[in-house]
């Protein structure tokens, strides 16, 4: 079992497995580095990329639709090195061309970090979506990151909670289609549009000096840039489409608008009242260690009660989201949902977590309580001395 | 040098004499002039054929246009160029001169 890469050649799509990936990028990085100087450098790779495109399509039929990576270097030594012409007449040959395609695999530039981003994502979350991002970044399954965050949170005493809370406010959530995709990495598409943007800005730097050169050279990356971040768009919107098969309900469960207008204000009003419900419940547990009368269970610190209470509001409402998800189709609300009291919402919860994480911290950690307290005199002291500095200036 | 060094030498100075030959008898795409390199002993790969033409439509010899394929996207057709088919001739009857100097110096 093979990994499978997808690429696009001059706009037609197909799948490499992972080494034939390679060295296909290799040759075409070599060949874009043969080409450096000519004048009609992205002309002759586009035509390059289009004829082992058709090699490609001539190897694959209904019931085969991979590229094995045999077959990819097959196609490279086909094609032979690409020479400008400058290269010794000897050098034609073909016999050098499996070689030479695996030099350039090697001496190839190394392949740039993705610019990859771990994000909070509120698909098919729990609480707060860290374990969802933090599965899509690793490529891991998410029902392990939380069997993990589980029982690290249990061994490590409720270090893992603070820590979850300083995640939930610095990590931050990916809400456009670009960005749900950027959290699960990019895809070759987007590593061929920085290889293509790295390409173009060393070639414009070469014709610096030359003024129609440069020109032309602007206009074509122009166009060129604008191509590819069509492309780039189109493919993560895809990619959100694929997303949204995961999470969603399928599309064909899309209730009549008149159900859902009336539906959609009741389940808001329900979650609105659940959430009032959820902050007085964590205000009585912290002033009165009880709940309506029921006290915690001796030995249990607030934290963990507090903890507690988070998760079953989180039960309690997972229905209510769902189906408040599986209400508010494409028709109503757009591509992505985007409700205005919900993001509100969201600040209110994340400010009243924000006092907590501190309230905890001041509470159970008496180093971060004794700098709270110094920090008046602190905050005066360098009031003073930016004073001093600028009446001194 | 090698034998196979010179003719192949030889062979790279020919090629552009022969594609103008090529593309003059016909409009044809690339897949087209490799067939009917790769009969003979010049034959070619891509690698070298595609910045070859592009060099050669950039001097104003040939020209191309895009056709519709049944399979797949369409394909650049290359034509020669009125200057295209002036070079030719003038290559052609050069040709034909040193062919003659060949055959009629020494041995």
């Amino acid at each position: 079992m093979n990994k499978v890469i997808s690429i696009h050649l001059h706009g037609a799509a197909f799948q490499l497995e992972e080494a034939g990936y390679e060295a296909l990028r290799a040759y075409l990085d070599q060949a874009a580095r043969q080409l450096a100087a000519n004048p009609d450098q992205a002309e002759i790779l586009a035509d390059i990329e289009q004829a082992i495109g058709e090699k490609f399509r001539a190897l694959l039929n209904a019931g085969r639709n991979v590229v094995l990576a045999a077959e990819v270097k097959a196609v490279i030594a086909e094609m032979g090195p690409v020479d400008d012409g400058s290269a010794s007449a000897s050098d034609q040959k073909s016999g050098a061309a499996p070689g030479a395609a695996q030099q350039a695999a090697q001496t190839g530039p190394a392949s740039s970090g993705p610019p990859k981003r771990l994000y909070r994502i509120y698909d098919g979350a729990v609480i707060s979506g860290i374990c969802t991002g933090l599965a899509a970044y690793l490529g891991a399954d998410v029902v392990l990151i939380r069997l993990a965050a589980v029982v690290l949170g249990c061994l490590s005493g409720g270090a893992v909670a603070i820590v979850y809370l300083v995640a939930r406010f610095i990590i931050p959530v990916a809400r456009t289609p670009e960005e749900k995709a950027a959290a699960a990495g990019p895809s070759p598409t987007a590593q061929e549009f920085i290889r293509m943007a790295h390409e173009g800005y060393y070639e414009g730097l070469k014709s610096i000096h030359d003024r129609e050169a440069r020109r032309e050279w602007k206009r074509k990356f122009h166009r060129r840039m604008r191509d590819w971040k069509r492309d780039f768009h189109w493919e993560m919107r895809g990619h959100f489409g694929a997303w949204r098969h995961r999470w969603d309900p399928p599309p064909g469960s899309c209730p009549s608008q008149v159900g859902s207008f009336l539906v959609l204000p009741i389940l808001s009003t329900l979650k609105a009242f659940l959430v009032f419900v959820l902050w007085f419940a964590i205000l009585s547990l912290i002033a009165t260690r009880a709940i309506c009368g029921v006290s915690l269970p001796a030995g249990l610190p607030i934290w963990a009660g507090v903890l507690l209470l988070l998760l079953a509001y989180h039960v309690v409402v997972a229905p209510i989201k769902a189906m408040r998800r599986a209400l508010c189709c494409r028709s109503m609300c757009g591509p992505y949902c985007w409700h205005p009291f919900a993001e509100f919402r969201h600040g209110l919860i994340a400010l009243g977590m924000l006092v907590l994480a501190v309230w905890l911290a001041d509470r159970f950690a008496p180093g971060f309580h004794r700098t709270l307290l110094a920090l008046p005199a602190f905050l005066h002291h360098a009031a003073e001395s930016v004073r001093q500095w600028w009446t001194g200036r | 040098m090698s034998l196979d060094e010179k003719f192949s030498a030889l062979r790279k100075g020919l090629l552009e004499f022969l594609l103008l030959k090529i593309i003059a008898a016909d409009k044809v795409y690339v897949a087209d002039i490799l067939r009917q390199l790769n009969a003979t002993e010049f034959a070619t790969q891509e690698g070298t054929l595609y910045p070859l033409l592009s060099k050669m439509r950039r001097e104003g010899l040939l020209d191309y246009e895009w056709q519709e394929s049944a399979a797949g996207p369409p394909r650049k057709y290359y034509t020669l160029t009125a200057k295209g088919r002036e070079q030719l001739r003038e290559i052609s009857d050069y040709w034909h001169k040193i062919n003659g100097t060949v055959k009629g110096l020494g041995l």
